[in-house]
């Protein structure tokens, strides 16, 4: 029996140690605005009430990058807004709060955190970071009259017919068309594609950019799949991209695979031209394992939403160096656009004069209404995903420099 | 006296069942918000998972043999009663939830979905059943993540589903999909699904057939000698299963607008999947339908709770570090059941109505025993 008590007092230590190192990383950041914010209503509480915005992400699990990302963007400018007075409806100041929920990146717990957000009398939510997870509560959205704004939610059908849904992103198709124009301009004539069919994400990129490449008269030469987002193993499909002498490989994967696996896999089997991927490869340069040759990520281009480099006007600047001074790091393109929501949110509030879903579903709908944001400034088209230009951001590494560097290239657009 | 007492507990326990249908079907049309929002997907959420945890049993619990793919028969089953529905949908066979058509769509769709992963569970089974053990688990593993690739490259399993789809991981569009006003005026079809498989596995459990499985998982030579089949025996205890699994992912589509093959897999960060399926069965007991009932609603609900409850806020600070990481709950929670109770839950007995009453004295007598063993 003894035994038994001082096992499970270990697995206990254990469990507490293990939380306490991720934790401490986690917490640091995430307990200082909750403190802030909550300093901040507690300031405000004579002035008026406060609106609670429900955020759902996945927190927890592979993905947890995307919904701590989003969350740190979105409580920013949570905290910006409330220390300008706050969003004003009529004559009064409603102070911002957030609910956070995690899906762990499952449609299951998705639908479970908007329910239990629903039931807690909240009718605007931001999220959720992946296009399946947001795909299973769109329909819980619009019948209970809920606004949904995802912030990285890409895939094509999302918004289309879905009238309480918009997004601060743009959509697959956009972004396939943009990397094939990219491939255009600079001349590259012989495309090579690996992708995974089995996910959704890299499949509606591929074939956006598959069409976009065959209306621009570019010649695909070579064309593999894998089997799951989460593969391993990609030299056999590299050695087909070089046997078929292509220069280009479109690579639409995310950053979890493209660090250890991908690049160096591809490197090694002789591929020594571009890789070119999407807004998902951004964070690479996190996954990379110690002690890799970072000469083979030379040459790896990614189309993304947001760079702080081409941060120009006065709200992506400020929201730059706020965020900077904050976390001590520079915000990637999930913390833009979980900023962009809260943002188009507080302009939608001001604008139907109420905090009702119905109200600001109106106000958002409004496709005239340009709203400036971090990310850059954009209306939204008739389905609401917003009209946007990319960025080109690639990574390059200097012999001797003990990391890779992200620098952003060039703005993208289609016109 | 013996045969009085049963027949007056099949009738004690009909009555149960009755007053359990009464209790939701009254819930079904009665409206609130809790019982829309949170009740309602709660009890269909629990709905599959009982139904997953019971037919995983069979195999597991009571023939012996341990299958990781699992869930690869529930894909089967959601993927078919989805793509079914929605074909019938497109073809303007119902429109409406509430009209007659839709309940034979229902029908057609779980049958279906049942019959087509039985139809796998036999093809998989006739293989893979020759072996034993650890090479049986890894061919049943192999098998959950080859229907997992598999509906990733059928072509109109993906996007906006049939023709309309390219082949991807999720299914936007599913015929059976419920809304939550829908989930919780169809809560009773969902708990009725689940008495009559629980009926019915109950029933072949105690049937012959269920008794020379047991004797399969005890000695299979001595089994073999009396003069069974043992294959025969061992494929139709497989394939029964799969046939359930397929029905839980018929109610696993009615719970969710739309299907990603995630879902199924092997392991991800919810509690459905072939992994967690297996420490149900082992939490609840291998070899107790009821134990198996009782752990998959448990683990249900502490997933549960521990997102969306409030008593995880109530927690010191350091405890609440650890609730953030819900995974970690799971496997503590496991450690402990297997510590104290290694046989599961409820080992492999069944829970009785007519035993609740002599629990607390049992309780009381077990750590009687304890104490006068230490003392000795």
């Amino acid at each position: 029996m003894k035994k038994r008590f001082l096992s499970v007092l270990l697995t206990g230590t254990l469990a507490l140690s293990l939380t306490a190192c991720g934790a401490a990383k986690e917490a640091a950041p995430a307990a200082e605005p909750a403190a802030e914010t909550a300093e901040a209503t507690e300031a405000a509480a004579p002035e008026g009430d406060t609106i609670t915005l429900g955020l759902i992400g996945p927190m927890t699990g592979s993905l947890a990058v995307y919904g701590t990302h989003i969350q740190s963007g979105a409580e920013l400018a949570i905290e910006q807004i409330n220390a300008d007075g706050g969003v004003k409806i009529g004559d009064k100041a409603y102070m911002l709060t957030t609910e956070v929920k995690d899906d762990q990146g499952d449609s299951t717990e998705c639908l479970n955190s908007i329910n239990a957000l629903v039931s807690d009398g909240i009718s605007l939510v931001i999220g959720s970071a992946t296009s399946g997870c947001t795909s299973a509560i769109t329909s819980v959205a619009n019948s209970e009259g809920v606004c949904l704004i995802t912030p990285s939610g890409t895939s094509d059908s999302l918004t289309t017919t879905m009238d309480y849904v918009f997004r601060t992103c743009f959509k697959d198709s956009f972004q396939g068309e943009l990397a094939a124009k990219y491939a255009k301009d600079e001349g590259f004539s012989k495309i090579g594609i690996v992708y995974c069919s089995a996910d959704t994400y890299s499949a509606g990129l591929r074939d956006a950019f598959t069409a976009a490449a065959g209306k621009l008269g570019l010649e695909i030469v070579a064309e593999e799949s894998v089997a799951s987002m989460a593969e391993v193993d990609y030299s056999n499909q590299f050695n087909k991209m070089v046997s078929a002498g292509a220069e280009l490989v479109f690579t639409p994967f995310y950053y979890d695979v493209m660090g250890p696996y991908l690049v160096p896999q591809a490197r090694q089997a002789g591929f020594s031209g571009v890789l070119l991927g999407a807004d998902g490869v951004d964070n690479t340069e996190t996954t990379i394992p110690d002690g890799m040759d970072l000469s083979v990520y030379n040459d790896v281009l990614f189309v993304n939403h947001y760079a702080t480099e081409l941060a120009t006007s006065d709200v992506s600047s400020k929201f730059v160096t706020t965020y900077t001074d904050k976390y001590g790091e520079t915000p990637n393109n999930f913390d833009a656009l979980g900023y962009d929501a809260v943002l188009v949110y507080k302009a939608a509030m001001e604008k139907a004069g109420s905090a009702d879903g119905a109200a600001v579903q109106a106000a958002l709908a409004d496709t005239s209404v340009v709203y400036d944001c971090a990310s850059g400034t954009f209306s939204f088209d008739e389905t609401g995903t917003p009209i946007k230009t990319g960025v080109l951001v690639g990574y390059s590494y200097e012999a001797g420099a003990s990391e890779v560097t992200k620098t952003a290239i060039k703005v993208l657009s289609v016109e | 006296m013996k045969k009085e007492n049963t027949a007056f507990r099949y009738l004690i326990n009909l009555v149960a069942i009755i007053i359990l249908m009464v209790v939701f079907v009254v819930l079904s049309f009665h409206s609130n918000n809790t019982l829309k929002l949170k009740v309602a997907p709660a009890v269909w959420q629990c709905c599959y998972l009982i139904i997953m945890a019971a037919s995983l049993n069979l195999v597991l619990g009571y023939l012996g043999q341990l299958s990781l793919g699992h869930c690869g028969f529930m894909a089967v089953g959601a993927y078919t009663s989805a793509l079914i529905s929605l074909a019938l949908q497109r073809a303007g066979f119902y429109t409406e939830k509430n009209s007659i058509q839709f309940a034979i769509t229902l029908i057609i769709s779980i049958v279906a979905a049942a019959v087509v992963a039985a139809l796998i569970g036999v093809i998989v089974g006739i293989p893979a059943l020759r072996l034993k053990g650890d090479y049986l688990a890894i061919i049943t593993l192999g098998f959950g993540m080859i229907i997992v690739n598999l509906i990733n490259n059928i072509p109109f399993c993906g996007q906006q589903g049939l023709a309309e789809g390219a082949a991807s991981s999720a299914l936007y569009a599913n015929g059976l999909g419920f809304t939550n006003d829908e989930k919780q005026s169809f809560m009773w079809v969902g708990v009725l699904i689940v008495v009559l498989c629980m009926t019915t596995m109950v029933m072949f459990v105690r049937s012959k057939f269920g008794r020379v499985i047991r004797a399969i998982r005890d000695n299979e030579i001595a089994t073999s000698a009396t003069g069974n089949d043992i294959s025969y025996y061992k494929i139709l205890t497989f394939v029964f299963s799969a046939f359930f699994a397929g029905i839980a992912g018929a109610l696993y589509s009615c719970a969710n607008v739309s299907l990603a093959t995630t879902s199924f897999a092997f392991t991800n960060g919810s509690i459905l999947n072939s992994v967690f399926i297996v420490v149900t069965v082992v939490v609840g007991g291998m070899g107790s339908m009821t134990g198996s009932v009782i752990a998959a609603i448990g683990m249900f609900l502490l997933n549960y709770t521990i997102k969306n409850g409030s008593w995880v806020n109530a927690l010191p600070e350091f405890l609440k570090n650890v609730f953030t990481y819900p995974m970690l709950v799971y496997s503590i929670a496991l450690v402990i059941v297997i510590l104290f109770r290694p046989k599961g839950i409820m080992g492999d007995k069944e829970l009785s109505l007519f035993d609740i009453p002599g629990y607390p004295k049992r309780i009381a007598s077990y750590f009687k025993n304890k104490k006068a063993a230490k003392e000795v």
